[in-house]
């Protein structure tokens, strides 16, 4: 065992067992190896390694083990540190394939650009020894926005009445941020509504996880776009509708096919058939990413210009 | 409006060639027509590489492939009996690329379409063509359409699409 790095361990963390102690990482090439005791050193400071990060998705846990929940010895603050995991893989969004890209350059310049912007997560980049571009995250203190929805009680008419406004005025929030990366030529690349988080305290919208990169020339900003639109049809219904989930709705006898979604064709996304009351402006944007749409939004602008008005169209509480 | 004079709008795609063989047969042995071969630049992203070497690697083969796809055109439509004198060629390269190119036009790669028809309307053409995929809705939300995009856009002008 490195002696130094026992000392420095039990000097800012008395508490941790000293058994448990491992190495002491410059070099975080190799990530799996990586494990709870071990300590990654990065510009002058030591990170102790808790945990890898884990995401979950359709009730399963997926291990992240390139990302490394920490504690920061200097400074004792939490941390998350994202090693450098250079996948290249396919994103499968119904009947179409893109070809995608994890890069760490790519989240690091982005972290440069928001670095002021509270809508979305903070951090910064640095390299290990060997040349790894890793980031160093801040922890947001909060929950999913679709947990704070689905958690909200009662029946959609009650969250049409007493929710749906503060819902949606905190979605534009972070579709104008959404607009600003646009803007300065990023993209986010993985929206998704787990990826936007409602901060505790502040009640702010926060985007994370920004490092995939994926090839798009003649509709650069469709990916993101689309992923909106996903987000919005849960900020609107509550839920997302399946044809399984509004098989004794009223108003499911009426659904055609036009009415689901244009990329996942068991979404639905024509909300006004089961909740009239939802304003017709509003019925329209969702019905952009629907089946029968002739017409897409091309820009966060376009979207906006359209989603804007409809918040006046809500009940106020 | 000159319709004679052409722009045709062209990738390395088995489209595009499609789209200089419809203009070889409407243009070749009639006078009066002036075609220009525009290949707009569209180069891998250096997010999807992880480093330099292997980006400019990449680039550098898309960007032969495409500058031999203009010489390919131009040879077909020469082939075709339209005059080579006619035939001029504009490669318009990436504004974003590894290359240190000294160039006052570049593409910044965020709308093909609007390069096109910024080029149509800066040239004075009269025809503007361009090949098509054939895509399905979900693609063209996904993916775009340069062609859609044409046909929505363009004015005072004829548009050729050729699928």
């Amino acid at each position: 065992m490195n002696t130094d790095l026992t000392d420095l361990v039990r000097y800012y963390l008395p508490k941790f067992p000293t058994q448990r102690i491992g190495r002491l990482v410059t070099d975080t090439t190799d990530f799996t190896s990586i494990d709870y005791g071990d300590v990654i050193g990065l510009g002058g400071k030591h990170y102790m390694v808790l945990r890898d990060e884990v995401e979950r998705r359709f009730g399963l846990e997926d291990f992240k083990f390139w990302v490394k929940r920490c504690k920061c010895l200097e400074t004792g603050e939490a941390a998350i540190l994202k090693l450098v995991f250079n996948e290249e893989f396919t994103q499968k969004l119904g009947p179409s394939t893109i070809r995608s890209f994890r890069s760490a350059a790519k989240e690091a310049r982005i972290l440069d650009l928001v670095k002021d912007d509270p809508r979305f997560m903070h951090g910064f980049s640095l390299h290990d020894e060997a040349g790894n571009l890793v980031r160093v995250l801040e922890v947001i203190r909060g929950k999913r926005m679709d947990t704070v929805i689905d958690t909200l009680p009662g029946n959609h008419l009650e969250y049409f009445e007493d929710n749906m406004r503060d819902m949606l005025g905190l979605f534009i929030s972070g579709c104008e941020a959404i607009g600003f990366l646009h803007a300065h030529g990023e993209r986010h690349g993985d929206i998704r509504r787990d990826h936007l988080w409602v901060e505790g305290g502040t009640g702010v919208m926060r985007w994370i996880d920004f490092d995939y990169a994926y090839e798009s020339h003649a509709n650069p900003f469709a990916l993101d776009l689309f992923g909106l639109g996903n987000s919005l049809l849960f900020v609107v219904g509550k839920q997302i509708y399946t044809p399984f989930t509004i098989q004794d709705m009223d108003g499911a006898d009426a659904v055609v096919p036009n009415d689901y979604s244009l990329i996942f064709k068991n979404r639905m996304v024509n909300l006004r058939r089961l909740f009239p009351y939802i304003p017709d402006a509003l019925n329209t944007v969702l019905m952009h990413f629907a089946a029968s749409s002739e017409v897409y939004y091309e820009s966060v602008n376009e979207f906006l210009e359209d989603l804007r008005p409809c918040l006046e169209l809500l009940p106020k509480t | 409006m000159n319709f004679k004079k052409i722009l045709l709008a062209v990738d390395a795609s088995d489209n595009a060639m499609r789209a200089v063989e419809y203009v070889g047969n409407m243009a070749g042995n009639c006078p009066g027509f002036e075609v220009q071969l525009l290949c707009i630049e569209r180069l891998p992203h250096r997010d999807l590489y992880p480093d330099e070497e292997e980006w400019k690697g990449s680039c550098e083969k898309a960007r032969a492939e495409m500058k031999s796809f203009l010489d390919m055109a131009r040879d077909q439509l020469v082939e075709m009996n339209v005059p080579g004198t006619a035939i001029t060629q504009q490669y318009m390269s990436s504004c974003i690329s590894p290359f240190q190119d000294n160039v006052v036009l570049c593409s910044r790669g965020t709308s093909v379409a609007q390069e096109i028809l910024d080029a149509l309307k800066a040239g004075g053409f009269g025809t503007v063509v361009i090949g098509r995929r054939g895509v399905s809705k979900a693609e063209e939300f996904l993916f775009g359409s340069v062609s859609n995009k044409i046909i929505h856009s363009a004015k005072n002008c004829t548009v050729w699409v050729v699928s």
